[in-house]
C-alpha cells in the first residue's frame, strides 16, 4: 500500500473517530449544527450527483428537501411510523424528481435551470396557498423526533448520531452508485451526450434517473430535517435554499465525492466562524465565497486534488506501444 | 487499471476531505463546552438584522443598545452589568429557533426578540421548554393564544389593535365599504384576518381582498384592482419597504379612498421611504415618538443622537424591553428566570417608578401588554397625533 493511500485511511479514521467523539466536547448548539450539516449534506450529495456527476443543473433541490420535509411531518403527525413516512418521503420525491426530469430530455444548461425554478416557485405556492394541508404560511410547529429501534431521538445527540448514521447510509449509496455501470453512465452523460449514445448508454432513461436519485436524496434529507428543526414553513423552501444547496455543491466542488461534505461546512459553519464581526459576517462571507471561487473555480476538493497532484504526483503510465516521453494516463477528478 | 486509479485517488481524496471536515467542525469557537463569565447578567438579544425583517430588527436592537448603554453607565441591574449580545436570525424562522438553541447553551436570564411573529412562534416553544422569559416584538394574535407563560409582548397583538382600527373605520370614517391590502407572511395573513373578523363584526364590508408578496416591488397591479373595488377606505397591512412601495404606487395612479394603517404605515421608515405620498395616511400608532407624550418625545431625540436616525415603534419596543427588565428584576431582588415570568403577570409598571419604561404599561395573565395608543396622521410629511386612546382597561 502507498504512502499517501495509508495517510488518507488514517485520516478517514482520525475523522470518523472526531464525528463519533464530537457530542462529547460540543455543546448542545454545536451538537444541533453537526446534525444540519449531516442532513444538508445528504440534500447536498443527491445534487451533486444531479449536477456534479450527470451534468443537469437544478435549482428545485431545496423544494424537494421541502417536500420530503412536509411530507414526513403531515403523515406523522396522523399517525404513520416514522420509518416509513422516511421511505415515502424518499419514494415521493424520486417519482416527482422522474417526472421533472423530462423537461431535462428537451431543454439545457441554463434554460433547464429556468425550469427547475419554476418548479421552486411552484412548489412554494403550493405548501404556502394549500393552508387546508399544509396550515399555509403558518407553518407547521412542534414536529416530533422519532424513536428508532427503541431509542428515542429527542436529544439533540440522539438525533446526532441518528442523522450520521443515515449520513454513512446515504454516503455508502452514493459511493456504490457511481462505482457502479450507473455512475460510469452518469458521467458519460455529463461529458458528451452523443457519444454516450452512440455506446448504447440510454440517455433518456439516465437523465431521468440523474434526476429521480438526486431528487430522492433531498426528500430523504428533508425527512430529517423536519424532526430536526422540529419547525417547518414555505419560507424555509424557497429559491433561495436552492441555490444555497446549489453553493454548497460549487464550493465543495462539483462532482467530487467529498464536495458536499465540505460545502455544507463551510455554508453552515462559517457564520459561526465570522459571527464575532457582527453585522459584516454576511458581507465577509459573501467575499471569501467570490475569492474562493476566483482562485479554486472547482471548489475546495477541487483545490486540494491540485495540491495532492504537486506533492504525491503519480509516475507517469506508458502503455507499452507508446514511446517514452509520451503523454501519462492521467486519473479523472 | 484506469478505473482503478481513479478508484485509489477517490479515496485518498475523501479520507483526506473528511479529516479536515472533521477537524473544522471541532474547532468552533463557541461551540465547545465551557463556562461563560458570570459577573454580568446575559440577556441575548435574537433578532432581524438582515433580510425581510431588517428594518424593523435594526430599530429593535438600536432601542435595545441605547437602554443598555443607560443601563450599564449607571452601574447595571442589582449591581451587575448587562451583556446583551445581538444573534441575526436572517429573518428565517429556522435560524431563529437555532440561534435561541445556541444561547440557551449560556442559560440566559431572560431572551430579547425577534421581531417577526413566525420565528416568535418557533422561538417560544424552547423558552418554555427551558422556562425562561422571552421578551418579542411579534404581534401576531397566535402568540399569546398558546398559553405559554413565559412570553411577554412589548406591544399590542393584532387581536388587540385591530378592533381599535375597525372602531376608527366606523366611527371616525364612517366608512361603509373597505378594501384590504396584505402582505402574505404570518405577521401579514394574521392581521388580515384579524382585520376581517372585525369588519364583519360592524357590518362593514370588505370589497376588495388583495394578498401581496413579501419583498414585492411592484404594487401596479394590485392598485388597479383596488380602484376598481371603488372602497370607502383602504386597509394596508405590508412591512415598512412595501408599505412605502404601495403608497408611491397609489398616489401615482390616484388610488381614491382614505388610505388606513396599523402603527406600520404610519411608521418612522415609511414616511421617510413614500416621502410625498404618505401625506394623508390615517390609522393606529401603537408607539410613536411624535406622540404627545414628554418621555416618548425623549427617547426620540435621545435615539436621534445616538443614530443618527429617527426611531420607529420597534425602537421604543426594544428600549422599554430593557427597563420592563430593570422593574420586574428590582421587583424580585434577584435573578431568578421563572420568578421573573410569574412576576411580570399581572404587573403594572409606571414612569413616575421607572423612567424607561415610558408610558404605563400592564401585562395580563397571557403576557399580552395594555398600554395607551394614538390615532395618528401624516401631514406634511410628519406623522401627526390626533388622539390618545386610553388603556383598554381603564
Amino acid at each position: 500500500m502507498s504512502t499517501p493511500r495509508i495517510l488518507a485511511w488514517v485520516a478517514a479514521a482520525i475523522a470518523v473517530a472526531a464525528l463519533l467523539y464530537a457530542p462529547m466536547v460540543l455543546r448542545s448548539y454545536g451538537v444541533y449544527l453537526l446534525a444540519l450539516w449531516a442532513v444538508t449534506t445528504i440534500a447536498a450529495l443527491g445534487l451533486n450527483l444531479t449536477l456534479g456527476y450527470a451534468g443537469q443543473i437544478s435549482l428545485a433541490q431545496g423544494a424537494f428537501v421541502g417536500l420530503g420535509a412536509y411530507f414526513t411531518a403531515l403523515t406523522t403527525n396522523a399517525g404513520l411510523p416514522y420509518p416509513l413516512a422516511f421511505l415515502g418521503a424518499g419514494a415521493l420525491t424520486f417519482a416527482v424528481g422522474w417526472c421533472l426530469g423530462y423537461p431535462a430530455l428537451r431543454v439545457q444548461h441554463h434554460f433547464l435551470a429556468f425550469v427547475t425554478l419554476a418548479f421552486t416557485t411552484l412548489v412554494f405556492l403550493l405548501l404556502r396557498n394549500e393552508q387546508w394541508l399544509t396550515n399555509g404560511i403558518y407553518g407547521i410547529n412542534d414536529i416530533r423526533r422519532p424513536t428508532i429501534l427503541g431509542v428515542a431521538t429527542g436529544r439533540n445527540v440522539s438525533f446526532y448520531y441518528f442523522a450520521l448514521v443515515m449520513l454513512a447510509l446515504f454516503t455508502f449509496v452514493q459511493w456504490w452508485i457511481l462505482r457502479s455501470p450507473w455512475g460510469r453512465a452518469f458521467v458519460a452523460l455529463r461529458e458528451n451526450p452523443l457519444r454516450a449514445a452512440s455506446l448504447g448508454v440510454d440517455v433518456r432513461r439516465y437523465t431521468l434517473m440523474a434526476f429521480a436519485i438526486g431528487s430522492s436524496f433531498g426528500g430523504f434529507a428533508g425527512a430529517l430535517y423536519a424532526p430536526l428543526v422540529q419547525f417547518i414553513e414555505p419560507n424555509s423552501f424557497q429559491l433561495t435554499y436552492s441555490l444555497k444547496l446549489l453553493l454548497m455543491v460549487l464550493v465543495g466542488g462539483a462532482g467530487h465525492f467529498m464536495g458536499p461534505f465540505f460545502g455544507a461546512m463551510i455554508d453552515l459553519l462559517l457564520p459561526e466562524w465570522l459571527r464575532f464581526t457582527q453585522g459584516y459576517y454576511l458581507l465577509i462571507y459573501a467575499a471569501m465565497v467570490v475569492v474562493l471561487m476566483i482562485f479554486c473555480p472547482k471548489g475546495i476538493v477541487g483545490g486540494f486534488v491540485i495540491l495532492r497532484d504537486r506533492l504525491f504526483k503519480p509516475a507517469p503510465v506508458r502503455r507499452p506501444d507508446q514511446p517514452a516521453g509520451g503523454t501519462a494516463a492521467k486519473p479523472s477528478a | 487499471m484506469m478505473h482503478t486509479l481513479r478508484l485509489r485517488a477517490l479515496s485518498r481524496r475523501t479520507a483526506l476531505g473528511a479529516l479536515v471536515a472533521a477537524a473544522g467542525l471541532l474547532a468552533l469557537p463557541g461551540l465547545s463546552t465551557g463556562a461563560r463569565a458570570a459577573d454580568d447578567v446575559f440577556i441575548p438579544n435574537i433578532v432581524e438584522l438582515s433580510g425581510a425583517g431588517a428594518v424593523s430588527g435594526t430599530n429593535w436592537r438600536d432601542g435595545i443598545i441605547l437602554a443598555v448603554e443607560e443601563l450599564n453607565a449607571k452601574g447595571g441591574i442589582l449591581g451587575k452589568k448587562l451583556n446583551v449580545p445581538h444573534l441575526d436570525t436572517q429573518s428565517d424562522a429556522s435560524i431563529a429557533r437555532a440561534q435561541v438553541q445556541k444561547v440557551m447553551d449560556d442559560k440566559p436570564y431572560v431572551i430579547l426578540g425577534p421581531v417577526f411573529s413566525g420565528s416568535v412562534l418557533v422561538t417560544m416553544t424552547q423558552a418554555q421548554q427551558n422556562e425562561i422569559p422571552e421578551i418579542v416584538g411579534g404581534e401576531a394574535a397566535a402568540i399569546t393564544q398558546k398559553g405559554n407563560p413565559f412570553v411577554f409582548r412589548t406591544s399590542f397583538g393584532q387581536q388587540a389593535s385591530m378592533p381599535k382600527i375597525a372602531n376608527y373605520i366606523r366611527d371616525g370614517l364612517k366608512a361603509k365599504s373597505v378594501a384590504v391590502l396584505w402582505v402574505n407572511n404570518d405577521f401579514g395573513k394574521g392581521g388580515r384576518d384579524n382585520f376581517m373578523k372585525e369588519m364583519q363584526a360592524r357590518d362593514i364590508k370588505v370589497v376588495a381582498d388583495v394578498s401581496t408578496e413579501s419583498g414585492q416591488v411592484d404594487f401596479a397591479a394590485d392598485v388597479v384592482k383596488l380602484k376598481n373595488a371603488n372602497a370607502d377606505a383602504v386597509f394596508v397591512y405590508t412591512n415598512e419597504e412595501e408599505s412605502a412601495r404601495f403608497l408611491k404606487e397609489a398616489r401615482k395612479q390616484s388610488l381614491k379612498g382614505a388610505m388606513i394603517g396599523e402603527t406600520t404605515l404610519l411608521s418612522q421608515k415609511v414616511i421617510e421611504l413614500a416621502g410625498d405620498a404618505a401625506n394623508g395616511v390615517k390609522g393606529h400608532v401603537g408607539l410613536s415618538a411624535d406622540a404627545p407624550v414628554a418621555s416618548l418625545n425623549e427617547f426620540g431625540q435621545k435615539f436621534k443622537k445616538r443614530f443618527n436616525y429617527a426611531n420607529d415603534h420597534n425602537a421604543i419596543k426594544g428600549y422599554t424591553a430593557i427597563y420592563m427588565i430593570k422593574a420586574v428584576t428590582e421587583k424580585i431582588g434577584k435573578f431568578d428566570s421563572q420568578a421573573f415570568a410569574k412576576a411580570l403577570h399581572g404587573m403594572t409598571i409606571t414612569p413616575d417608578k421607572e423612567p424607561g419604561i415610558l408610558m404605563e404599561a400592564t401585562w395580563d395573565q397571557n403576557g399580552d401588554i395594555d398600554r395607551a395608543s394614538f390615532l395618528g396622521e401624516v401631514v406634511n410629511g410628519q406623522q401627526k397625533i390626533v388622539e390618545v386612546l386610553p388603556k383598554i382597561g381603564k
